[in-house]
């Protein structure tokens, strides 16, 4: 059975006949796929990236025309599926869908993770993250420019954040203009919309999914380098002047060493997801937008972008090195 | 009982002041300014346990003695069978990593078994195979996930 | 009302009504199964979800989580082994009826209390959706926290024989419960380096191990007078064993409504989790008996009050979904996927632009009440028969499911280290009297109230006047206060040092050996 990796000892063997397994593979690579691949999923069961593995799973599977097992393997926000990847075999029968958030800025915030973009191969990329700044429909501000007036006026307002990432951003225009903002710890996407909708916070950091309360809710920056789909008034955080936006895309992360012909036939079979009617109606319906990169735009993006979270978490004083 | 909730609360005296004296210190950052210190909530239970546990023993030394002292709260079986079980799971564990997760199944299912006296050759083959084939169907066939 | 009218009609139809079927089934057996729950459910019906329509998919999901948690009391009752922490209460006088010999009385009863709780629980779902939670988003981190107090000082001081014992069980459950991330500071705490432990100790496997795999340990230990025993006694002699009776019925009536009223309530406050509510259910049916000291021995309202509890949570749940787009707990995290793999999205908006789709899941929702009663009703007589198999031939079994139910909510081996963690501290508590009930409240209520005091320090700005703006954090203050005297006082049940104990195994029947 394809699904099962070989573990411990065995991977030693293996790294030892490393170019002997190459060349292996590059024969193997012709006619790939043959047999079952397994997808993993860095988050659990259920949630929007979930969702979107299952959708792409399902349209891969049929271009490629093997079945596509989805395996959720939760953990230190996908840390630890990336790890596993890190370590099976580079055969193509074996790959992560997660966000880039596990390679471009988690090694920056979790002491234990240390990877860079060098450390895995790239075989596309298929939607973004609208990541932003959301608050209640009726509130007075509208941008970031807006609300720093807005809380120089009401000293002591409160902030949700639920990731290191969300405490950056308001400590970061906090320092720069002298506010006093209370951040609220939060530790779900749910928990952030019942604070927000409950009016007990002023201002939150949102992974996207304050888009399903458009009657309730307004985007007030988009914490990206591009302006969301969702909300293409919405100026960027650094259209504002502050230089912090960082991008996270679902991408499929697959072991170092993954010969190029079977990267580029995966990269044509996630394609197939950007023009797909039932992949549409799916990511439509969760408010997450298709951006469809191939294996060299995927790489090039995972290195100019860890670069530019890098220099951000410096500039904050979150990583010394 | 009075015996063993004695031991028991040595015991748990010493976790919670090796906790607080080492593993926290060690194991948890002090956290930035302004904020709960992350150590506190950790260093309270451990404070509540210590306290309650010298409590337990001082209450069970002073206690009179009672008919059911000499009965200890744990038999050598029980100790056995946890014993037993840990083991066939340790083997289990090991043919998981270098062998399969079927053969790890596998051995839960007939080393239990086995241990537990059953010797029917029948049963020790067909029981591993139907909870096996069944399993393998729940994840392979219908919900279209693998055992990795 | 015409809505639901035209709704029961849509659902009524055949090949709707049989997936609702297929959903309760499923879920009555994963739950009657031990180490499998819920978790395994939801995980089987996503990938079905993207081949039916929505009202099937929507009546599955939501007919396997009724299912389950009317059948984890199965397991709970016949084997002492509560495949998920909710139905925990369950086994403490559930298993004990077993073993006299009432094993189809008591999974009657919690039948019957599941059903009406959950039929009642729908009821107030689909009336008082809508404002209810709307009342509910004015309970904020604030008042949250206040309440989980309340509940942790109630349902502590309630614990076991030994309220020192039971005290240090719920310390280290919240101390356990610390490990991994925190949520403000972003410091790891405790994990060794471990990224595994980054997310925190698992409840699933951490449960199992400690309800499940610990209770097979000690059976195992005790393998030739279990079966003797159960060969003795085997099933229901007489009838009046076998079937709830009257007398019964009037005692259980009041215990399962108050069952009930606990259940909703939990079901809609975020961040309570279902765990809560049959704890509270059984702890305030204890608390209210004239016989408290009889508890744990085998008192059927014991099983009624939890299990009531237990299945009111999973339509009260739904609620904040249905009325808001907020996801109230697991199962309503999935449903959500599931609304919108069928592009729709959950929220007020849905009342007003598919009235006739909510008017079908409420109508489902009726409808699995229903056939849970029947699948249940056949499906226990089945299952009572488990008694009569010897544990020789059971132990192999429920070790496989534990482990296939530890492993699958992460696909990692590490599950299966953290159950057998688990397990040697589960037998330890069992055998050395700290009640494990108590561990697994602070394990859950723990971070929760860690979290929501650190939300409240900054929400009040680090100023306790703020307090006056929380009039309903202000009460819970009181009440968790005149617990603590009323405890302090020595009235408390909990006062005393009595043999009947909330979270002791049922022990009394297995002599010692040595």
């Amino acid at each position: 059975m394809y699904t099962i990796t070989k573990r411990g000892l065995l991977h030693f063997v293996a790294a030892g006949l490393l170019g002997a397994v190459g060349f292996g593979h590059t024969a193997l690579a012709a006619d790939y796929p043959t047999g079952p691949i397994t997808m993993l999923v860095g988050y659990g069961a259920g949630g929007q990236t979930d969702l979107v593995a299952r959708a792409t799973a399902k349209v891969m599977a049929g271009e490629l025309g093997v079945p596509i097992n989805v395996v959720n393997k939760p953990g230190a926000g996908g840390a630890v599926a990336a790890r596993d990847i890190a370590k099976a075999k580079p055969d193509g029968y074996t790959m992560l869908f997660h966000s880039n958030s596990v390679i471009n800025s988690a090694p920056f915030i979790m002491e234990q993770v240390n990877y860079t973009p060098e450390d895995f191969e790239y075989a596309g990329m298929i939607t973004a993250y609208q990541v932003g700044m959301a608050t209640q429909k009726d509130r007075p501000f509208n941008t970031i420019t807006e609300y720093v007036d807005w809380a120089k006026k009401n000293p002591g307002s409160s902030y949700g954040a639920l990731s290191p990432e969300a405490r950056l951003y308001i400590t970061e225009i906090a320092k720069q203009n002298g506010l006093d903002v209370n951040i609220v710890p939060l530790k779900s996407g749910s928990e952030m919309i019942n604070a927000l909708l409950g009016n007990q916070v002023a201002l939150a950091f949102s992974g996207g999914i304050h888009y399903r309360y458009p009657d309730e809710l307004k985007t007030v920056s988009a914490l990206t380098t591009f302006r969301h789909t969702s909300a293409p008034d919405v100026p960027t955080i650094e259209e504002e002047g502050y230089p912090l936006g960082m991008d996270s895309r679902t991408t499929l992360i697959l072991p170092k060493g993954t010969p190029r012909p079977i990267l580029d036939r995966l990269a044509g079979a996630l394609k197939a997801a950007e023009t797909d009617a039932e992949f549409a109606k799916i990511t439509e319906a969760a408010n997450i937008p298709i951006k469809y990169f191939g294996v060299d735009a995927a790489n090039k993006e995972m290195r100019d972008s860890y670069a530019k979270n890098k220099g951000i978490m410096q500039r904050a004083g979150l990583i010394s090195n | 009982m009075r015996r063993a909730n004695v031991i028991s609360g040595v015991i748990l005296v010493i976790f919670g002041l090796v906790m607080l004296a080492v593993v926290i210190p060690m194991q948890i950052n002090p956290g930035p300014d302004g904020m709960m210190s992350p150590r506190l909530v950790p260093g309270m239970m451990m404070g509540v346990v210590i306290a309650l546990s010298l409590l337990l023993v001082i209450n069970n030394i002073r206690a009179k003695a009672t008919a059911d002292d000499s009965v200890a709260p744990i038999s050598r079986g029980e100790i056995r069978a946890l014993v037993t079980i840990g083991v066939i799971f340790g083997a289990a564990i090991l043919l998981y990593l270098l062998v399969s997760p079927l053969a790890a199944g596998a051995v839960i299912v007939i080393g239990a078994l086995l241990a537990l006296g059953e010797r029917r050759p029948l049963v020790l083959i067909a029981m591993p195979t139907g909870l096996l084939t069944a399993i393998w169907f729940l994840f392979y066939k219908v919900l279209g996930t693998g055992i990795v | 009302m015409s809505d639901l009218l035209i709704g029961f009609q849509d659902v009524l139809h055949p090949a709707t009504l049989i997936w609702v079927a297929v959903g309760v089934t499923l879920g009555y057996v994963l739950g009657a199964l031990p180490g499998l729950g819920k978790a395994t459910g939801v995980a089987v019906c996503i990938p079905l979800t993207f081949y039916l329509g929505p009202v099937a998919a929507l009546g599955m999901l939501i007919g396997i989580a009724k299912g389950s948690a009317a059948g984890s009391a199965v397991s709970a009752i016949l084997l002492n082994t509560p495949g998920e922490p909710s139905s925990a209460p369950t086994a403490l006088d559930g298993y004990p009826l077993a073993r006299q010999g009432k094993a189809q009385k008591a999974l009657k009863m919690g039948l019957f209390a599941s059903v009406i709780g959950d039929f009642v629980s729908t009821l107030v779902l689909i009336c008082l959706a809508a404002p209810l939670a709307r009342y509910a988003l004015l309970i904020g981190p604030v008042e949250i926290c206040t309440i989980l107090l309340f509940s942790l000082t109630f349902i502590g001081g309630l614990s076991g024989n030994s309220m020192t014992k039971g005290l240090i069980a719920g310390a280290m459950g919240v101390f356990f419960a610390t490990i991994g991330l925190e949520s403000e500071t972003f410091v790891s705490r405790m994990t060794f380096g471990l990224l595994e432990l980054e997310d925190g100790i698992a409840l699933v496997p951490m449960a199992i191990g400690m309800l499940a795999v610990a209770e097979m340990a000690v059976q195992a230990g005790n393998v030739k007078v279990l079966d003797s025993e159960g060969a003795r006694i085997t099933d229901g002699a007489s009838r009046n064993d076998r079937v709830v009776l009257a007398s019964e019925w009037r005692r259980c009536l009041p215990v399962i409504a108050r069952g009930t009223l606990i259940g909703s309530v939990v079901g809609i406050l975020p961040g309570l989790g279902a765990s809560v509510g049959s704890f509270l259910s059984y702890g305030a049916t204890r608390k209210a008996s004239k016989t408290p000291e009889k508890y744990g021995t085998g008192m059927i309202e014991g099983v009624a009050a939890a299990e009531s509890a237990d299945n009111a949570v999973v339509p009260s749940s739904l609620i904040p979904l249905f009325a808001l787009g907020i996801p109230g707990s697991v199962i309503a995290a999935i449903l959500i996927a599931a609304f919108i793999l069928h592009g729709l999205t959950p929220g007020p908006l849905m009342f007003q632009q598919q009235p006739r789709l909510v008017a079908d899941v409420y109508a489902a929702m009726l409808c699995a009440s229903v056939i849970l009663l029947i699948v249940g009703y056949t499906g226990q007589r089945l299952f009572a028969q488990v008694i009569k198999a010897p544990l020789r031939l059971i132990i192999p079994g429920v070790l496989l499911l534990c482990t296939v139910g530890a492993y699958m909510e992460t696909s990692s081996v590490f599950s299966i280290y953290v159950m057998l963690f688990f397990t040697v501290i589960g037998f330890f508590a069992r055998k050395l009297d700290f009640s494990f009930v108590t561990f697994l409240i602070g394990f859950v209520i723990g971070p929760n109230l860690e979290l929501s005091f650190r939300q409240s320090l900054q929400l009040l700005d680090h100023n306790a006047m703020n307090l006056s703006k929380h009039p309903i954090a202000v009460v819970f203050i009181l009440l968790t206060v005149a617990i603590v005297w009323w405890i302090g006082r020595g009235k408390g049940p909990a006062a005393g040092e009595r043999h009947a104990s909330a979270g002791q195994t049922p022990e009394k029947h297995v002599p010692t050996n040595s």
